[in-house]
């Protein structure tokens, strides 16, 4: 939550995940050209280091694509969340360092351009092994720069949320290229199927995890009801079903509403973080204000609104709390209009506490 | 001949896109985006490589005048600014 842009916004946890991010990256790279080196001796230090960089960028890119539905399917997993974008940088810059080896070792010196070089057909042609597979890592790496080259907060301010997040998206995109490169690439270096084997282990793992994220996120709006009655408002759920300091999530007006009970009242916000859109009916009540579980964004819960001197503000929504149910009214007031909060009965307070 | 027309074609628009780049993280930035008014020297250099990409809209709205970022677009928002304006 900044007021004004720096760099990185360095805080502890961020040191913290950055250290064991470069940690991991080190003893990946480190123990990849050791095993290499004692699997095949006769190797050269440029190929072990094209495969060791392109190796880690791959698998550090299955981690990141694991953590935002492993983050749906458990909370525990939201820690990895905080900073993923410097897991993506440093995922991109491990490509390109990838790349720029590739480029030196089998594209300079020629007399084509290197780039042109990269996209020149393969002499097996005729052969699944004479699939060109430089292209689908160079397009690969396109997208990959151009995610980690928009991944400050100024960007998502200024392409705003969706079109950011829609960009970002590309990650998939980028993912399905880099499965044909290596799957390929792998096919003309080695003649064994292990590697072939745990590259499709890999997909499975990222499809199936993103899957059974989806389904649960289908099930939970399907099971919200949305018909308002006579006075316009929606019987959104019992009082008992919302924790307190925490949030009830409905889908509401074409979006999700987060719930929340505090102090002895309810309120009402859209769900949706101003910052990367992360979904606030997941996180909680810290020191009164409603704290994203992504990064940390916070809002008063009756006004929306970031606490000075931030300015992020949400819609939140009118409520009133009746014989131990919650109606939200359907329509959002603007971001940052303060609504009365539904006042929970004293009995009530006392019935839950006891 | 055509892969190098589309390279030409892409290093000339990203040549353009770090020409622009300059004058803009030292002083365009900070025009459209007021929380960028003061950002640091570390913050005016990471976003070259994306002014790079995105140069054309960056100019666009430095040459229009825009002082804000653009204002996010979802169902809750539209609805709220429908349901304000009546």
């Amino acid at each position: 939550m900044g007021v004004e842009y720096t760099s990185v916004q360095w805080n502890r946890q961020k040191r913290f995940y950055d250290f064991a991010l470069a940690g991991g990256v080190g003893a990946f790279l480190l123990l990849f050209g050791v095993i290499s080196k004692l699997l095949f001796p006769l190797i050269t230090d440029e190929i072990l280091l094209i495969r060791a960089f392109g190796a880690a960028a791959f698998v550090l890119l299955h981690v990141i694509l694991c953590i935002g539905p492993l983050c749906r399917l458990n909370r525990r997993f939201l820690p990895l969340l905080y900073n993923r974008r410097h897991a993506g940088v440093t995922m991109a810059f491990l490509s390109l360092v990838h790349a720029v080896l590739v480029i030196i070792t089998y594209h300079a010196g020629g007399d084509t351009n290197p780039i042109l070089s990269i996209f020149k057909g393969s002499p097996l042609v005729g052969s699944v092994a004479g699939v060109p597979f430089q292209p689908f890592g160079f397009i690969a790496l396109v997208i990959l720069m151009l995610m980690a080259a928009t991944s400050h907060d100024f960007w998502l301010a200024n392409l705003s949320a969706p079109v950011w997040k829609s960009l970002h998206m590309l990650v998939y995109a980028a993912y399905g290229l880099l499965v044909l490169h290596v799957t390929f690439g792998v096919l003309q270096a080695e003649v064994s199927p292990i590697y072939v084997a745990i590259t499709a282990l890999g997909l499975v793992i990222v499809l199936g995890l993103h899957l059974t994220a989806a389904f649960k996120e289908v099930a939970l709006d399907r099971s919200c009801n949305d018909t308002p009655g006579n006075d316009g408002f929606v019987d959104a759920c019992a009082l008992a079903d919302i924790p307190e300091k925490r949030a009830r999530i409905i889908c509401l007006s074409g979006e999700r509403v987060a719930i929340f009970k505090y102090d002895g009242k309810v309120s009402a916000v859209s769900n949706v973080c101003q910052h990367q859109n992360g979904p606030l009916g997941e996180g909680r009540i810290l020191d009164g204000c409603i704290t994203c579980p992504w990064h940390g964004y916070q809002y008063l819960p009756d006004t929306g609104a970031s606490p000075p001197p931030f300015v992020e503000k949400v819609p939140t929504f009118n409520v009133r709390v009746k014989r131990g149910r919650v109606f939200v009214h359907p329509k959002p007031n603007p971001p940052g209009t303060r609504a009365e909060p539904g006042v929970i009965p004293v009995e009530k307070i006392e019935l839950q506490t006891a | 001949m055509i892969a190098q027309g589309i390279l030409l074609m892409t290093g000339g628009y990203l040549m353009c896109g770090l020409v622009f780049a300059i004058p803009f993280a030292l002083v365009g930035v900070g025009k459209i985006d007021p929380h960028a008014a003061h950002g640091s020297w570390g913050f005016r250099l990471l976003i070259i490589p994306g002014t790079m990409f995105f140069w054309p809209l960056l100019a666009y709205r430095w040459i229009k005048g825009v002082h804000e970022p653009p204002a996010e677009v979802n169902p809750h928002r539209c609805a709220a600014r429908k349901g304000a304006q009546q």
